[in-house]
């Protein structure tokens, strides 16, 4: 029975409440928080904001060299650091946990290291034994030194999941330090830091002491790390380190405009987390920070300008339809050039057979036309009418592809019935300059490799048809195989 | 500092626990060993597919599952008998088994999509996933505790001390060692059934797929079963030994053994010894069971890594410096007219 | 194991002191005791163009790594323009292969390219105007001038190299270092490349380049290093691209000996 005791009164087990949200609103609650005036709140707001930016810069570093879960790894290795830390000024003394913590934290790189190069195990299975190994270890501290007498007062227990609330004066001049040591470091030497992570071989080609660099990296992410630790805790560090920089990579490519922006969003992710922290009294600060950073880059992640899921996607529809219109035009094209230009309307049944689809698809694709300005329907709506502008459109694909296949032809002696599908695709790609060209090197041939009239541009931009061609309908100037 | 680690009572660490309450310390072994050997069988495939961080995420990210396995008990239970609601009606095992599974699945989905749809890669991606599910998961325990039996704490570290008091007025064994105990011999099942598939895959995707083996069910299929083993897991240990166990003996195995069935065998040894030294470790130091045993498997592989047989530091350094006595370290010279050495790209 | 021999030299050219752009003294680097260079020995007169052929693992790379003292090398020295790579490292440009670098990594052509002036920038100062218009020149030589600022993922592996290329060209050095340049790009990169690298050598540079393809290396180099872990010869193309030498490089391999036999066959018409 004592054992029995003894193994289930472990210290602060006690199940969190729902925090006493206050009867003031929420958005007093935040004109209270963010305007600095409570200075209880105050160091909590500030100390936030600093981790964030501090985080968001260093760990930009990592996410572009693929490093991220060495920060992981990293985060999870200086809680008996902090331990220690803890037992050596036997209360929460910033400098002592900082120490501790670093000295933790690049032990657990260089073991990392050490690992890979002693044995055969690969470096994932060494970050994991690393991070599970160290922060056994600080757990099993930690709980040791909460049974001591001073023990539960010390709130090492925070250091787990992150209090904001706890961030006192002397942490947030720490912190400073520390954001302010980690912008003069990329400022001075950001060409450095630059060539390390994109091509170390030529850095060191050039004579630049890569390795002290990397070296310099590392002991700056410690100190992020450290600093981080008791607003976000332990366990979701290495989340601030990789999120807000993942989102801000997914915005921009210039690697100085992704550290702004990952500065930015781990200022907002700090901020954020803390206030939410903040107004539900007992919920945990690391949590809600990260949730903030995770939402931010599911934002980036859908909606990036350019290389977001969503965006991408919307891109690609918009030309898929752009191309089935294009498809339209160019059969309304057609129909009207077997008849030589006669009559300017094709009706709904000779689209659908041209295109061999049902009338009903004929319509849909005419209206498509219509909304765009390129057609409109008469005739209560059995007949379509391009407009000016469908016919330019129209005209200039036909242009494209007929002049496509007498380029392959030709400059590319490939057989006539082998060259329609390469130009099915490419005419609705060919830009206006590439046609120029094609046209000089052709020497503005009017007949492609099947005898039909290429369009000029003259053709194009006419409102009126084309004469009918009583021309030799046999290939001229450079007309292909036969 | 000697307040902090007591005197080490041989009678009070070792021997008192067994002679004075057996049946209490047995359930608390028993379920300490189930729960690593399950992990570390499962770890040693980790290992070999390269995925021990995968593992780690997913037993971090099991969490929110389990999370809303409790909120639907409450809910289904609450409906019944109204808003007062006793513990044990929350812990509905199905519920809990379905929550970590979808929570394992989404976490394997979204990696892959977050890494293939976008120029984020997949080290970043499993960080983004894995955090932000679990950092969903603490808030969600934070902002229910009521409904929910878990703690932001003991997620890390389980009750492992409370079982024993599940063993309710006629139960033989107590449920959740029960539920261990199936979960491991299903394990070894597996492992025994589909022997040639998990290491046909493990070790040659391509050769598996030309010998009819679907490589990504297998993936899959294995997330699905590590969700199911971490959760049945989790309450009693939480997710540090979890973690721990996923690695440390499959990693110590590979420094004593090269074939996959001797690497098994070891892992269970090594199972076995970690819970027991690290249950008794933390009589002693009078710290988290779970954190001890985690500590015990470490120390384990610190063992091996040192002293193992053909591997270990010091047998590699005695090989050099046997070597280095008999003959000067320069290369050997290549014969005449040979070609490269190893056909890989210079 | 120490030999003195002399670093073999093309017969009749006897280069004074410090104008050697690269003299190399039985160099030998080894993998876990295994050797993949054996006793290099190597003396590379000034203005030539001069490529390296071999079968792969051959060492090609690596002999470009060692010289620039990016691997370790078990014995042997190496000489740049009479000093050890260290004290000159300004007149080394260097060109790796594609694989070398992560595509994605957030930087544009101009930023790569800029990269290689940092050389003569010293631990604090910035690229500055006189620097992006040297960048801009060695862009506009390989005709990559209006990708100057696109992101690098968004270029085809021709233009990828040809970026490698300029930044090479960016350090202005005397003697160019280049890891198959050639590697997978089209004919009108190819062809841009070669003309570079032959204007380079009429000013005067020093170029050692790795190459894959034994037909072209033929007309493209005034020099040849046959390589398979040792020298198997070194000299002018024509009295060095035989048969006989050939076969001893590339060890009897079939269709590499009848590619070999038809540029040789077509050598003699």
């Amino acid at each position: 029975m004592p054992l029995l005791l003894m193994l289930a009164a472990s210290p602060s087990l006690q199940a969190a409440r729902i925090g006493d949200v206050s009867d003031t609103h929420w958005l007093e609650q935040a004109v209270r928080f963010f305007s600095f005036q409570d200075p209880s709140l105050r160091y909590a707001l500030i100390g936030s904001i600093l981790l964030g930016v501090t985080c968001g810069l260093l760990g930009s570093f990592i996410v572009v060299r693929k490093l991220a879960l060495m920060g992981d790894a990293l985060s999870h290795a200086v809680l008996p650091g902090v331990a220690i830390g803890f037992l050596w000024s036997m209360s929460k003394n910033p400098v002592a946990i900082f120490i501790g913590a670093t000295v933790a934290g690049l032990l657990g790189a260089l073991m990392v290291n050490l690992l890979t190069q002693t044995t055969r195990l690969k470096e994932d299975t060494a970050l994991g034994m690393v991070l599970a190994g160290f922060f056994a270890l600080g757990v099993c501290l930690v709980s040791m030194i909460q049974r001591l007498p001073t023990g539960t007062k010390t709130g090492i227990d925070k250091f787990l999941f992150g209090q904001a609330a706890a961030i006192g004066a002397g942490d947030v001049w720490l912190m400073s330090g520390v954001a302010v040591l980690s912008l003069l470091a990329i400022t001075l030497f950001y060409k450095q830091f630059l060539v390390t992570s994109f091509d170390p071989g030529f850095g060191r080609v050039i004579g630049m002491p890569v390795q002290v660099f990397h070296l310099v990296l590392m002991l700056l992410l410690a100190f992020a790390v450290v600093i981080a630790l008791q607003a976000v805790g332990v366990v979701l560090v290495s989340a601030m380190l990789i999120t807000p920089p993942a989102a801000a990579y997914m915005l921009t490519d210039r690697l100085h405009r992704m550290l702004v922006l990952a500065a930015l969003f781990g200022l907002l992710s700090g901020a954020i987390g803390a206030f939410l922290s903040f107004l539900g009294n007992s919920l945990p600060t690391g949590p809600c920070m990260v949730l903030a950073a995770s939402l931010v880059f599911g934002a980036a992640f859908l909606g990036a300008p350019r290389h977001g899921v969503i965006t991408r996607w919307w891109r690609q529809r918009s030309r898929v339809r752009r191309i089935g219109r294009e498809n339209t035009l160019k059969s309304i094209y057609h129909v009207l050039e077997d008849r030589d230009f006669v009559g300017e309307g094709v009706s709904l049944k000779e689209l659908a057979e041209r295109r061999r689809e049902t009338i009903e698809e004929a319509r849909r694709q005419a209206r498509e036309l219509h909304r765009h300005d390129f057609a409109t329907l008469q005739d209560e709506d059995h007949s379509i009418w391009l407009t000016p502008r469908g016919w330019q459109r129209a005209a200039a694909i036909v242009r494209n592809h007929r002049l496509w296949e007498l380029y392959l032809t030709h400059s590319a002696s490939i057989a006539a019935d082998h060259v329609h599908e390469d130009a099915e695709k490419i005419e609705h790609v060919l830009g206006e300059d590439v046609v120029r060209q094609l046209e000089r090197h052709l020497d503005f041939a009017t007949r492609d490799p099947h005898g039909k009239r290429i369009p000029s541009s003259v053709d194009i931009h006419q409102a009126g048809r084309p004469a009918p061609s009583r021309e030799d309908p046999r290939p001229t100037g450079y007309g292909g195989g036969s | 500092m000697s307040e902090l680690i007591p005197a080490f009572d041989w009678q009070q660490v070792v021997v008192s626990p067994w002679r004075d309450d057996p049946g209490t310390f047995f359930w608390i072994a028993l379920m300490g060993f189930l729960v690593t050997v399950t992990c570390g069988l499962v770890g040693n495939y980790l290992i070999l597919r390269r995925m021990a961080l995968v593992g780690d995420a997913i037993s971090h990210s099991v969490l929110p599952g389990l999370a809303l396995a409790f909120l639907a008990a409450y809910a289904i239970s609450a409906s019944q008998q109204g808003p007062d609601v006793p513990h044990e009606d929350l812990r509905k095992p199905l519920l809990m088994f379905a929550g970590a599974l979808a929570a394992g699945i989404l976490t394997a989905v979204l990696i892959e999509w977050i890494h293939t749809k976008s120029r984020v890669k997949q080290d970043a991606a499993i960080g983004i996933t894995f955090s932000s599910l679990f950092a969903f998961g603490v808030i969600l325990i934070s902002l229910f505790a009521s409904r929910i039996d878990l703690d932001q704490d003991c997620v890390l570290y389980g009750e492992i001390g409370y079982v024993p008091l599940e063993l309710g007025p006629g139960d033989w064994v107590p449920p959740s060692v029960l539920r261990m105990g199936i979960v491991a011999l299903l394990t070894v099942v597996w492992i025994v059934v589909f022997y040639k598939e998990l290491l046909v895959s493990s070790f040659d995707p391509g050769l598996a797929a030309s010998l009819g083996i679907n490589a990504t069910l297998v993936h899959y299929a294995m997330m699905c079963w590590l969700s199911v083993v971490v959760v049945s897991a989790f309450e009693s240990v939480g997710a540090i030994l979890v973690i721990a166990m996923l690695v440390f003996p499959g990693a110590t195995a590979s420094m004593l053994a090269r074939r996959l069935p001797a690497m098994l065998l070891w892992t269970v040894l090594q199972a076995a010894l970690s819970s027991l030294l690290g249950l008794h470790l933390s009589l002693w130091l009078d710290c988290y069971p779970a954190g001890a045993m985690a500590v015990a498997a470490a120390g384990l592989f610190v063992v091996a890594w040192v002293a193992a047989p053909r591997e270990g530091l010091l047998a590699t350094w005695w090989r050099r410096r046997q070597m280095a006595l008999e003959e000067p370290s320069i290369p050997e010279p290549p014969a005449l007219g040979d070609g490269p050495m190893n056909p890989r790209s210079d | 194991m120490t030999t003195t021999k002399e670093p073999r030299q093309p017969v009749g050219t006897t280069p004074p002191e410090g104008t050697v752009p690269l003299e190399i003294h039985d160099l030998t680097v080894a993998y876990h005791r295994k050797p993949v260079l054996w006793g290099i020995d190597l003396q590379v007169p000034p203005g030539q163009l001069v490529g390296i052929v071999g079968p792969n693992g051959a060492g090609k790379s690596t002999l470009i790594k060692a010289i620039m003292g990016l691997l370790p090398a078990s014995s042997g020295w190496v000489k740049i323009f009479g000093k050890p790579y260290r004290k000159n490292l300004d007149r080394v440009g260097y060109m790796p292969q594609r694989e070398s670098v992560d595509w994605d990594f957030p930087v544009s052509v101009m930023d790569v390219v800029l990269m290689g002036r940092y050389g003569h920038l010293g631990l604090f100062r910035r690229p500055g105007r006189s620097d992006r218009e040297i960048a801009r020149a060695c862009l506009e030589k390989v005709k990559m001038l209006p990708f100057a600022n696109r992101q690098i993922a968004n270029l085809s592996g021709g233009q990828q190299q040809r970026v490698f290329l300029a930044r090479a060209l960016a350090q202005e050095s005397d003697l160019y270092l280049m890891d198959e340049p050639f590697a997978g790009v089209d004919a009108a990169t190819e062809s841009a490349i070669i003309t570079l690298l032959h204007e380079l050598r009429q000013r005067g540079k020093t170029l050692l380049v790795v190459h894959h393809d034994l037909p072209t290396a033929r007309n493209y180099f005034d020099m040849l290093l046959l390589l398979n872990m040792r020298v198997v010869a070194f000299g002018p193309t024509q009295k060095v691209f035989t048969y006989e030498l050939l076969q001893k490089t590339y060890g009897g391999r079939l269709t590499i000996l009848s590619e070999v036999a038809q540029a040789v066959g077509e050598k003699h018409e």
